[in-house]
């Protein structure tokens, strides 16, 4: 299976469609309806559904284990090692956190209770996030409310001055890990690789340039305690200090 | 009520071809066998637990006493005049066995694995702690994507629950 | 000719940046473009239209939605349809305009990201002015980075033939002001507050629908957007708002 293709792709103009709809004649009337779509009998397409209508809704934590487990058996068919195993999962992950991304702010920008904000409860739009702190509050936050329904353990800062570049986010037991014993012979492997995948999404929708590696730091009350190390990129450190020099918060 | 018994000795999951997938004891100092042993005993359950499912007595279904129809005639043919006693309950075969030091409790899945319990004979409410470990097992075996259906269990997170589980519970 | 446009798109980016650059700071090259088509036919009869509907003008607007990398995922022009107006886009070069407002509106990008990281909101506002075609690029950013630019260019007035598409624009407002303060003049100056507001729902309705298609389990990001209900919906938008 190769790789999806991630941010940078690059979909050629097929050529049966028509051109930009310019000629002021053409485009006002609605587009004939092209042979593939099918409309459902009541005559409901995903755009008439409210987006905020399952807000509140929750899944069966039973059947999404069931779910993540088929995902992580189906990952494992023909990889050629652990390391592969993870980058399957991260990149089942990535999709979803780029469309998580503007899920959730279109979310918190047409409720009154803002979710995204901590500080204040206005209806005003939440920014995107530029610096690298914000981000990852975002992340930490709102992002894994939206996603397990309580906010990640912690948020740390990498202390070494060789790597300043990292920063890493704990989990304490990880709602994907529940129900999966990794088996001794593998016991590098961290299922929450999927979870990686998210925040590298969420990361590279905002433009900051990401790897997001999970790792096992199992602790004795907390067994199955999961670090997510975000590393950085050379350019979105750079950006990063020109922000910073400029007061851009 | 749990008295101030021994509570739970040990526990055995043996799979529907009868092979032992589970084996673990609760408490120190109980005398155990050898790997071999515990397969030959799970291998020799199952087919006891067979037997005494097949033997099940059937019993001559009663003819309701029809006093509309009053002819002599309505003898049903003989492959149907004999039926478990409640049909609508399937057999179920060996449900316990018990000594006077310990009790073991059978409990088969649909599937038709089974939980063997061994507990002091005292221990009240062991269908709650089949319950539970049923429970336990659904979640932390089957759900688990590295787990092989009808191989041996080795799940870390299904050893630790059951364990904490237990204990708690003594 | 779409052989042709498809290459065009490709080198925009390099070709049109200086270019843009060099209109602005030569007043010289402004006043000879924009000079040119007002004597061709298409040009005198709109300006003859817009006599008629003189405190009413009509703005002509083309919206692109364009991926991170830069592909245009979805296009469409529509004109004024608030009061009394058609719908109908009336560029001032009907027959360039195809490919043009492609230029203009990729021209923009280099402002807008620059602007991505000094304003955190995800409307950005009136970003950039293409004087010769009296091109108003405003723009509003998605979280992940999909780009919505609308290019807004007011009608072609007789008063702006001789002055840039800038001074135009600042009589065509004060004109609109002051004969009709209402909603429907939100068509007569492109910076103005009331035309800011009226674009800022405009976005926010299209984002609505923007994410809806990005939920889908068939759309993946950077894909082209065909759906024919997404398209009646931003132009249901247009219509509503601008």
């Amino acid at each position: 299976m190769a790789a999806p293709p991630r941010h940078a792709t690059m979909l050629s103009i097929s050529n049966g469609d028509k051109p930009a709809q310019a000629q002021p004649q053409t485009q006002q009337t609605t587009l004939p309806q092209s042979p593939g779509l099918r409309v459902p009998s009541n005559r409901k397409t995903i755009y008439d559904r409210h987006l905020n209508r399952s807000r509140n809704a929750e899944s069966s934590r039973a059947s999404f284990a069931f779910l993540f487990g088929e995902m992580v058996t189906y990952a494992q068919r023909r990889v050629t090692g652990i390391q592969d195993l993870e980058k399957r999962l991260n990149e089942q992950g990535y999709p979803l956190g780029l469309r998580l991304l503007d899920l959730l702010f279109y979310r918190s920008t047409s409720t009154s209770s803002s979710a995204l904000s901590s500080s204040s409860t206005s209806s005003s739009p939440p920014n995107r996030p530029l610096r690298i702190i914000t981000l990852l509050h975002l992340i930490h936050g709102p992002l894994w409310r939206l996603l397990f329904g309580r906010a990640a353990d912690a948020l740390e800062h990498s202390v070494s001055p060789d790597t300043p570049n990292e920063y890493m986010i704990t989990d304490n037991d990880p709602l994907v890990n529940t129900y999966i014993s990794v088996p001794r012979e593998m016991s590098m492997l961290n299922c929450a690789a999927f979870v990686a995948g998210i925040i590298e999404g969420v990361c590279d929708g905002c433009g900051f340039e990401t790897k997001v590696s999970a790792h096992n730091q199992p602790t004795d009350l907390w067994p199955s305690r999961t670090v997510f190390l975000v590393r950085f990129g050379d350019a979105v450190m750079e950006r990063e200090k020109v922000l910073e020099r400029s007061g851009v918060k | 009520m749990p008295s101030t018994d021994r509570g739970v000795f040990s526990l055995i999951i043996i799979n529907k071809a009868g092979g032992l997938i589970y084996q673990r004891e609760f408490q120190a100092g109980l005398h155990k066998l050898s790997t071999n042993d515990y397969l030959v005993l799970a291998g020799t359950f199952h087919g006891v637990h067979a037997i005494t499912r097949s033997i099940t007595p059937k019993i001559p279904s009663v003819q309701p006493p029809s006093p509309a129809t009053s002819s002599p005639s309505t003898t049903a043919p003989a492959a149907s005049s004999y039926s478990y006693p409640n049909p609508g309950v399937p057999v179920t075969g060996l449900d316990y066995l018990e000594t006077d030091k310990f009790r073991l409790t059978c409990f088969q899945t649909l599937t038709g694995t089974k939980f063997l319990l061994f507990t002091d004979p005292l221990t009240g409410n062991v269908d709650t702690i089949v319950q539970k470990i049923y429970e336990l097992y659904a979640d932390f075996v089957m759900k688990n994507p590295f787990y092989q259906i009808e191989m041996p269990v080795r799940c870390e997170a299904f050893d630790r629950h059951l364990g904490a589980w237990l204990r708690g519970r003594a | 000719m779409h052989k042709i446009f498809q290459i065009f798109q490709v080198y925009t980016y390099v070709l049109i940046y200086p270019w843009t650059l060099l209109a602005k700071s030569s007043p010289l090259i402004t006043h000879v473009i924009s000079q040119t088509p007002a004597n061709s036919p298409d040009g005198l009869s709109l300006h003859t239209s817009t006599l008629i509907n003189r405190d009413r003008p009509k703005m002509s607007y083309y919206f692109t939605i364009l991926s991170p990398s830069d592909t245009p995922l979805f296009n469409i022009a529509f004109g004024t349809s608030k009061g009394g107006g058609d719908g109908i886009a009336r560029f001032r070069f009907p027959e360039t305009a195809q490919y043009m407002n492609q230029f203009i509106i990729h021209s923009s990008l280099d402002i807008l990201e620059e602007a991505q990281w000094t304003n955190g909101s995800m409307y950005l506002k009136h970003i950039d002015t293409y004087p010769p075609a009296a091109a108003y690029i405003t723009a509003f950013l998605t979280p992940s980075g999909a780009r919505f630019l609308l290019l807004h260019q007011p009608p072609h007035l007789p008063s702006s033939t001789g002055s840039s598409g800038l001074g135009a624009s600042s009589l065509l407002g004060s004109a609109g002001s002051t004969t009709r303060a209402s909603s429907s003049s939100i068509a007569a100056n492109p910076t103005s507050p009331q035309t800011e507001e009226a674009v800022r729902q405009f976005m926010n309705e299209v984002y609505e629908n923007y994410v809806k298609t990005a939920m889908s389990p068939f759309y993946k990001q950077g894909m082209e957007i065909k759906s024919p209900v997404f398209r009646t919906r931003v132009t249901a938008a247009g219509k509503k708002w601008l």
